[in-house]
């Protein structure tokens, strides 16, 4: 089970990042490394805290669980356990566990004599959520400014977040990530059953190979980008995507306090339409 | 830097790669060109096109609802080009007033929209039965077919099901930028904001997980590029190292892999149900839920939270005060009631209130634990002499500001105070700006300019 | 790597560096909701220090208990008959201050003849004197014990700042194109397309607010999506005028439920109200006083919303009540009959003074 049937000549050791070969084994299907066990570290850490704070916590039904940051007034220092001190730790530990799980990657890539693209990537979501819970945060103040660990609470937070700057959708940085996760997902679909086309064709006809999923993107829209250019370019529309998810949300508050839609005044003010 | 592959570094300038045999090839355009621009992203080849009947119409249809929508942007500016495209974001073509129905409106009161929700409609499933013939014509699979399909169903959920299902077409989407930002946002107000509908949320699981493994699957695919992984079909009907290195990172990862073309199959569904299921979230608004946050409530799925503030108490529940009308004696000539041109309503039925009409109820309990004994229409009114300190405190948005602008209160004071002549002594004070940033409203304060003339007479 | 690709990562860099460096403004944030949901008001810190700077009330003139009765010292005195005369001259001279600094006592009255009723400003600051003493003393329920004064609307201008018209009508039939439903243009309070026309809707006319359910299933609400616009647009106004956000009346998940309002959105509703009451009961009928230049395209006169008194303010000039200075503006008090010898001028209601 452990073993796909081609694993064995891949399954070799060296190529680590730190450590040598001191963690250089697996565990099941999984790579454990230096990194692996960082990762298993902070986030059996992290959970403990999270069902440590769910205990304290009224319910332990699961969408209703919230482990809330401090309160604005601690600002940008430590917070007594229960008022805040604990997401205090399960955000350290997240950010832990995501930088581990990061270099794991790059580590498992170098074994595998693959380039970095996936740890790379993977940095730009651990960016976003780095953005939200420390950048902005140090920025305004307060670890208060952050969001709650909680599945609907955080809900609550983006909307109470959103509603400050008044119409959230005016924000331009937002406009342009919710363009890029549409356009990403509609790449998605577009790539997804391209392939799924030629490989699954139709009754009698053999599978078609690159030539045809260029016909028939060129029959369709006039280009194809082929097979190379759409994993770029998916690769681009959805890093673009995170990148401007957490741009949106720095600019606000720390660049802009007033309403979004008030922001839009410099356009309506070019010198140009006089 | 070298071997990302991020960019074609070295491009190959050779004729263009013929397309595959269609029944019916004579209908694409002959020739194509090589871009070198484009060719550092991607293929370099633009063209050929297939030219069908279908293709045609679709555009057609599109150019006439594209033309519509923007003749009537246009005149809603009085056709001033200048305006036209410095107001752009916030213009729209809207649908009809909800007061309408079903009904053909007029043609400027929305049959316009109509019309070229029409044509765009039109052009959209002409556009995909185009997609659905090429396919066919090359003998492949119909998958980005019924990948678009799902796309048509949100787009035709929003502007032509509910709208229908609601009975009116007042529900629908505008065309603009701007607008159909507003109408998104008013629809979660009216709907008891959709983050607490399910159908959005798995909706937004969906837009963000295609997100999430398109940046997987791209990435893995660039990452092993240098082994021809992208050349994802011949992978998957001969596996190589690339596919194995792919599979492998992913297991080593994370203990679970996707194969080249499995990987494409989990692509296709997070994508397609993504609009699938915010197409049944938003068709659910109104139909069958009126309030998710209530509904949440109702399924226990809505956090509760401390209470922290003093919360306020329907004021129609509560009681309302009644007010002293004028005595109409005490202007000159007293006139009779000035005909005041209030627009009619936006709604088509008289707007409900949802509290009843204030009556001697006795006010109810209020949640949040703040206990009110009503004694009059005017006492459970939150009073500035019956909040606590606590909740004063939160009723001051810039509480610290409050005990700064204390401090710099003296200093602001002496320097007028020292002047003896009143007018003097208002000026300064008028002078500062309440606020630099309230600059609410100068278009319908015009009166203004006038003033200041009429003031030197 | 080309010297061409690294002057560009250069710029860049640099690019983000200032603006990193130089847009960022302190700001200062107060929480009104419980940790972590984002209930709270954060601002720049140079505003709230603009604001608290510029909402002071100017310094008070004495109002001096001196001489015989106005009503008897002077002719045509209405509405402040009952103070001395040291009192109604300082009056009317904190009213100058406020109102028409510049202009001086001629704005209202005619040079040489202070009782006449010949201008229509002094008809027309008669009645808003009234107006002052009515929303002091009847119209606690917004104002609460604070008041109002002249000043909290002019602030120094015979017109205030912040007033607004009836949007003239677009004539759909005339027109072929461009149907834009009151709405779908840059709308000039608060930067949206929303519809302009809240103010008619809402503070002048009695259309519901309400478009929310309070129940999880459709019933008799048949509030439109049009409707909520609206709303909106009205509720951003609010925002805009008072210097706050949605969350300062409102904890924004369920905007229908009072037992999750903070008791500011009481307040606010009573405001609605009184803004509605002065522009129909008080301002609208003052509308034919009015020369055609004060009136809007609809022909209609000046008229209330919550930035005329509010001013960016959450509370206008942050609270600071100017009434204890002022006690002749906390009410309306029944007029002593004029006991001087001299016949009054023929008293009829259209020749009033203050």
């Amino acid at each position: 089970m452990a073993l796909l049937s081609f694993e064995r000549r891949y399954r070799v050791r060296g190529g680590t990042l730190v450590g040598g070969d001191l963690f250089d084994f697996w565990f099941g299907p999984f790579y454990v490394g230096f990194f692996g066990v960082t990762t298993i570290f902070f986030a059996v850490v992290g959970t403990a805290l999270l069902l440590w704070g769910a205990a304290l916590g009224p319910t332990w039904n699961p969408w209703l669980i919230n482990i809330a940051p401090p309160p604005i007034e601690y600002g940008l220092g430590f917070a007594p356990l229960r008022e805040g001190g604990i997401w205090q730790l399960v955000t350290v530990c997240a950010l832990g566990a995501f930088f581990s799980w990061a270099l794991r990657q790059a580590e498992i890539a170098r074994k595998l004599g693959m380039g970095y693209h996936i740890a790379f990537a993977y940095g730009v979501a651990v960016f976003a959520y780095f953005t939200l819970v420390v950048i902005r945060p140090v920025m305004l103040g307060a670890w208060g400014h952050a969001f709650p660990y909680g599945i609907f609470s955080h809900l609550d937070w983006v909307s109470n977040v959103g509603y400050q700057y008044l119409h959230f959708h005016y924000n331009p940085a937002h406009m342009i990530a919710v363009s890029f996760f549409f356009t990403t997902t509609l790449a998605l679909a577009l790539h997804g059953g391209l392939i799924l086309s030629a490989t699954n064709p139709q009754k009698g006809e053999t599978v078609k190979g690159a030539e045809y999923e260029d016909t028939f993107f060129r029959d369709h829209i006039g280009y194809s980008i082929g097979a190379l250019g759409i994993h770029r370019l998916g690769l681009l529309l959805a890093l673009s995507a995170g990148f401007f998810s957490a741009v949106c949300i720095i600019i606000s508050g720390p660049y802009w306090t007033k309403g979004w839609p008030e922001w839009w005044g410099w356009w309506l003010n070019l010198p140009i339409w006089s | 830097m070298q071997h990302t592959n991020i960019f074609t570094r070295i491009q190959v300038a050779a004729p263009p790669n013929p397309s595959m045999p269609i029944p019916n090839a004579e209908g694409r355009t002959r020739g194509a060109r090589l871009s070198r621009l484009v060719g550092w992203f991607g293929n370099a080849q633009l063209g050929p096109i297939y030219l069908g009947t279908l293709g045609l119409a679709s555009a057609i249809c599109f150019v006439i609802a594209f033309e519509i929508i923007g003749l009537n942007m246009l005149a809603s500016v009085d056709w001033s080009p200048t305006e036209f495209v410095r107001q752009l974001p916030w213009l729209a073509l809207e649908p009809p007033p909800p007061s309408g129905g079903l009904s053909i409106p007029a043609l400027n009161q929305g049959g316009w929209w109509l019309m070229a929700g029409f044509f765009l409609s039109a052009s959209i499933l002409l556009w995909w039965w185009r997609t659905f013939r090429r396919a066919k014509a090359l003998g492949m699979g119909t998958h980005v077919a019924w990948g678009f399909a799902s796309a048509i169903w949100l787009y035709l959920v929003l502007g032509f099901i509910r709208p229908i299902l609601m009975g009116s077409w007042g529900e629908a989407v505008p065309f603009g930028i701007f607008p159909h930002l507003d109408w998104t946002a008013a629809f979660s107000i009216r709907y008891g904001n959709l983050f607490y509908n399910p159908f959005h949320c798995l909706s937004i699981v969906f837009l963000y997980g295609s997100t999430l493994l398109f940046a997987m699957h791209g990435a893995t695919v660039l990452a092993v590029s240098h082994l021809g992984g992208e050349r994802e079909v011949s992978q998957v009907v001969d596996r190589g190292t690339a596919a194995e290195r792919s599979a492998l990172f992913w297991r080593w990862t994370m203990g679970f892999n996707a194969t080249f073309e499995s990987i494409h199959r989990w692509a296709w569904w997070f994508a397609v149900l993504c609009p699938l299921t915010g197409g049944i979230g938003i068709l659910l608004s109104g139909t069958a839920v009126d309030n998710w946050y209530q509904w949440a409530q109702k399924h226990d799925f809505a956090p509760s939270y401390p209470a922290v503030y003093q919360t306020a108490e329907d004021p129609l529940i509560s009681g309302v005060p009644t007010v002293r009308a004028p005595d109409p004696a005490a202007i000159a000539e007293p006139t009779p009631a000035a005909p005041v041109a209030v627009e009619p309503a936006p709604a088509p039925v008289a707007p409900v209130e949802q509290t009843p009409a204030p009556t001697e109820i006795a006010a109810p309990p209020v949640a949040g634990g703040i206990e009110a004994t009503p004694e009059g229409p005017d006492a459970n009114a939150p009073d500035a002499k019956a909040e606590d300190a606590k909740a004063d405190a939160a009723e001051t948005p810039e509480g610290k500001a409050d005990a700064k602008a204390e401090d710099a209160k003296p200093a602001a004071d002496a320097k007028p105070a020292a002047d003896a002549k009143p007018a003097a002594d208002a000026k300064p004070a008028a002078d500062a700006k309440p606020d630099d940033d309230a600059k609410l409203d100068d278009s319908k304060s015009e009166a203004k300019a006038a003033d200041a003339k009429e003031g030197q007479q | 790597m080309s010297g061409l690709k690294q002057t560009a990562l250069g710029m860049v860099a640099f690019f983000i560096l200032l603006m990193v460096v130089f847009w960022f403004e302190p700001t200062r944030t107060t929480q009104l909701g419980f940790d972590g949901v984002g209930m709270q008001v954060t601002d720049t810190v140079e505003r709230m220090e603009d604001r608290a700077a510029g909402n002071v009330p100017p310094p008070a003139l004495p109002l001096t208990k001196s001489g015989d009765l106005s009503v008897n010292a002077y002719k045509n005195v209405q509405v402040l008959g009952h103070l001395s005369t040291g009192e109604f001259v300082g009056m009317m001279n904190s009213i100058t201050a406020w109102v028409s600094p510049q202009q001086g006592c001629a704005y209202c009255h005619v040079d040489g003849d202070l009782a006449s009723d010949a201008l229509y400003t002094k008809v027309v600051s008669r009645r808003m004197l009234q107006m002052t003493m009515h929303i002091n003393e009847d119209l606690k329920s917004h104002v609460k014990e604070t008041g109002v004064t002249c000043w909290t609307c002019h602030r120094g201008e015979p017109v205030p700042r912040y007033i607004w018209h009836e949007e003239a009508p677009q004539d759909v039939l005339a027109a072929s194109l461009g149907y834009n439903a009151e709405q779908n243009r840059f709308n000039g309070d608060n930067g949206t397309s929303l519809p302009r026309t809240a103010f008619e809707q809402f503070l002048l006319g009695d259309t519901s607010i309400r478009v929310q359910t309070n129940t999880a299933l459709p019933g008799e609400n048949h509030s439109s999506i049009k409707q909520t616009e609206w709303t909106y647009s009205l509720m951003m106004h609010f925002s805009r005028s008072l210097g706050v956000n949605c969350t300062y009346c409102h904890n924004s998940r369920a905007w229908e439920n009072w037992s999750e309002s903070p008791a500011t959105r009481a307040t606010a509703w009573h405001g609605i109200r009184m803004v509605r009451h002065l522009n129909n009961e008080w301002l609208a009928p003052l509308t034919d006083v009015f020369p055609p230049n004060r009136l809007g395209p609809n022909g209609d006169g000046p008229k209330l919303n919550c930035a005329t008194c509010h001013q960016g303010a959450y509370k206008p000039l942050m609270g600071k009540s100017m009434l204890p200075d002022f006690p002749p503006l906390a009410r309306a008090m029944p007029q002593p009959p004029r006991t001087a010898p001299a016949a009054p001028a023929p008293a009829s209601p259209a020749a009033g003074g203050p």
